[in-house]
């Protein structure tokens, strides 16, 4: 596992207040760990403190899982 | 309306016919007649003191396009004027002091009187905003939203309040009467009783139990309905608008376009121009232009609303059972309180928020718009400035509210900025950045959330709502550049129907102010508020044309604003530019827009997301789902409004090529002069 990638887990674990042992590469934010609306916003300023990066809203709305956030974090840092 | 001659006094032969077809008179030296009197339309009714009866030739058409023919059938009728062709039947008391104008049907009224001096609603106090009083306002028919607003809010320019009432009074003394009228085609068919009531022309008044001290308005063009079991005293209700359904009013001003219905109760309040009121209560309400509440349970009770939309069981509390209801509430426009959210007053959220939860603590959070609250469980209200942005109701209410203007007629009482994005909105948003940036470089990571305005913001999200500031505030400096580039490129010389008006007298304030609807420069309410106070303002018309005024110069106010903000956001001045600056801003703008506009329409798709088929197919198999999803909600890329969002950044990259191509074959160095 990448920095990358277990940061990025424990950032969701700790976002969204759930056992990091339930997070998968292939876990869909919203579908399988229960992101609401006001909990994905969360996520992206979590992400965007955790690596000192600003993500493009824009862009942020294609990246569903948890394996394409660590994807897309690894372009910016 | 016939009262003014030529009449006569009945003949001997005359008499004698009433006389066998069942009238009787007191007097009848005190009964006369216009010129082609037909006895035979008179019939079974008892006249008592001076009688004008006119020419019952015709017919009159009631709703519903049934005709029956004029005249006085089964009624008692006491000093009271009867237009040509009106219709009186069944009158089970009497009507007495009354004036009807021509083609007027009134049939199956109990009773229907004016006493001496009625003023017909129009003097009447309401406590609005603050139950316990103080901020009264004192209903006219000539009552604008910005009238009230200023009567009711600006109680810290005693003298102003003084004068607005001297207006207001002045104008209450003008209408005192001894007698009522009912204007010409009104129809007033099945009431119980109806006192001290003055009806406008082609009002229906229909099988309404109680009508007591008020003004109906209504024109043939703006024709107002007042109609089932509805119940009301003390009122004023303006033209097009229709109160139906059982509704009660006590001390209430219904102004232009207005829909009031089902069961609704509601006193001391006044609803302006396009309000719907259905079901719940409203107690002490100022409802600027488009506020809306349609269901039962819901209680609006002191508070300012304008542009708002209450869900279902909205409560609020104005006071602790401490010294009375003494607190109020201010919504600003386009806010929305979800299903049983609460709030407790006092308490001010933002424009175009969204309101969720039971909030058991005060805030004030008007400097934030587009903030989601949301009470945790401790009853504190958590923020989220700026959310609210990009999402889909924002955008579908902006295209709405003006193909909802249900007022007719020429005379719109109400000034009414629609605009979503305003100097009032976007200065907000600049002075809400400003405040955010400071917060989030003041407070240690180690810090959750801090507090603003009473609300809690998560640390984390400080940046996040610079961002969504950030881009409303970009797309409508550089949307309102752009427009002035266009027009500068489509009419160089400036003298045509495209180019940029000019700014002439337009007036400068950083603050703008949303004065129940109509949004202004802080500077021209001042001035305003200062004429009334001197006494250059001191007639109704001359408050009117000065709020007409001031509307007829939003766009230029709007542009000196604009310029000024331009600059310090963009570091660069938008009058004078470069075609090389006028390309970057007209690229810039793409770029926002449609980011805005993918993030709206991102936002709709939610709306088509596998949770949204929760519940879907009902009864049937997997395949079922999908196949009673599409048939119901229909497809996300077939939907109109993600097809319009589409189109427009379709629209958006014309206008940018146009723009580049203008340019391209402009000469040199030449600069454009917006």
């Amino acid at each position: 596992m990448s920095d990358v990638e277990r940061r990025v887990r424990e950032v969701v674990a700790r976002t969204l207040k759930i056992d990091p042992g339930r997070i998968e590469d292939r876990s869909r934010f919203v579908e399988d760990l229960g992101a609401e609306s006001i909990q994905s916003v969360e996520l992206v300023a979590a992400f965007e403190e955790e690596f000192d990066i600003e993500m493009d809203e824009e862009e942020a709305l294609d990246v569903k899982t948890v394996g394409k956030a660590v994807e897309f974090i690894q372009r910016y840092v | 309306m016939n009262d003014k001659g030529p009449f006569r006094l009945l003949s001997t032969r005359e008499i004698e016919l009433l006389r066998m077809q069942g009238c009787f008179a007191e007097d009848w030296g005190r009964i006369e007649v216009a010129e082609g009197f037909d006895p035979a339309s008179v019939r079974n009714s008892h006249f008592s003191g001076s009688v004008r009866l006119g020419r019952f030739a015709g017919s009159v058409r009631l709703p519903g396009g049934f005709e029956k023919p004029s005249g006085v059938y089964n009624a008692v009728v006491s000093n009271c004027t009867i237009g040509d062709d009106t219709r009186i039947s069944n009158i089970g008391v009497h009507i007495a002091n009354y004036d009807l104008a021509e083609r007027v049907c009134i049939e199956n009224v109990a009773t229907m009187q004016t006493n001496p001096g009625a003023t017909f609603g129009n003097g009447v106090e309401i406590s609005v905003l603050n139950e316990a009083g103080g901020r009264e306002i004192l209903l006219f028919d000539r009552l604008s939203a910005q009238f009230a607003y200023l009567m009711c809010l600006h109680r810290y320019r005693p003298k102003l309040i003084e004068r607005l009432r001297g207006i207001a009074r002045e104008y209450v003394d003008s209408i005192r009467a001894d007698r009522g009228q009912v204007g010409t085609g009104a129809s007033i068919c099945s009431a119980e009783e109806i006192i001290d009531v003055r009806i406008g022309p082609f009002a229906t008044v229909n099988h309404t139990s109680s009508l007591r001290n008020g003004t109906i308005l209504s024109s043939e063009e703006a024709p107002t309905t007042i109609g089932v079991k509805v119940i009301a005293e003390d009122f004023i209700v303006a033209e097009s608008s229709s109160v139906t359904g059982g509704a009660m009013l006590s001390k209430v001003f219904v102004g232009q376009g207005c829909q009031i219905g089902r069961q609704y109760s509601a006193e001391n309040s006044a609803f302006f121009a396009n309000c719907e009121a259905f079901h719940g209560e409203a107690c002490s309400v100022f409802a600027g232009p488009y506020t809306v509440t349609h269901h039962k349970s819901t209680l609006l009770i002191a508070g300012l609303f304008s542009f708002y939309n209450a869900g279902s069981g909205t409560n609020e509390s104005n006071h602790m059972y401490k010294l009375g209801p003494a607190h109020e509430g201010k919504l600003l426009r386009g806010t929305k309180t979800g299903s049983f959210s609460y709030l407790m007053w006092p308490c001010r959220v933002g424009p175009f928020s969204v309101v969720l939860g039971k909030h058991n603590t005060t805030f004030d959070t008007g400097d934030f718009p587009f903030s989601h609250l949301e009470a945790r469980s401790d009853g504190r209200c958590a923020m989220i400035p700026g959310f609210h942005l990009t999402t889909v109701g924002t955008v579908r209410d902006e295209a709405k509210w003006p193909r909802r203007d249900r007022r007719k007629g020429a005379a719109k009482r109400d000034a009414i900025s629609f605009e979503v994005f305003s100097p009032y909105v976007i200065g907000k948003m600049i002075k809400a950045s400003r405040h955010l940036k400071e917060l989030q470089d003041a407070t240690d990571r180690s810090v959750e959330e801090v507090a603003v305005g009473g609300a809690l913001v998560k640390r984390l999200l400080l940046r996040t709502s610079q961002k969504y500031y950030r881009t409303g505030i970009e797309m409508y400096l550089l949307e309102k550049v752009v427009q002035r580039i266009e027009a500068s490129l489509d009419d160089p010389a400036g003298d045509g129907e495209g180019a940029p008006a000019s700014a002439g007298d337009a007036v400068y304030s950083e603050d703008w102010v949303d004065v129940a609807g109509q949004l202004m420069p802080r500077k021209r309410l001042v001035d305003l508020e200062d004429a009334l106070e001197t006494g250059s303002v001191a007639t109704l018309d001359a408050f009117d044309a000065a709020i007409a005024n001031i509307l007829k110069h939003y766009r230029h106010d709007e542009w000196i604003w604009v310029k000024k903000a331009y600059e310090q956001v963009f570091g660069v001045s938008p009058v004078d530019l470069t075609g090389e600056q006028a390309c970057e801003a007209a690229r810039m703008l793409l770029k926002v827009r449609s980011k805005f506009l993918n993030l709206v329409t991102a936002d709709a798709q939610k709306e088509f997301d596998e949770s949204s088929r929760l519940g879907y197919g009902q009864d049937g198999e997997a395949g079922d789902v999908e196949r009673d999803f599409r048939q119901v909600r229909g497809l996300y890329e077939e939907n109109q409004f993600v097809l319009e969002m589409k189109s427009s950044i379709d629209r958006l990259h014309r206008r940018i090529e146009r723009i580049e191509q203008a340019i391209g074959q402009r000469q040199g160095t030449e600069r454009i002069h917006l």
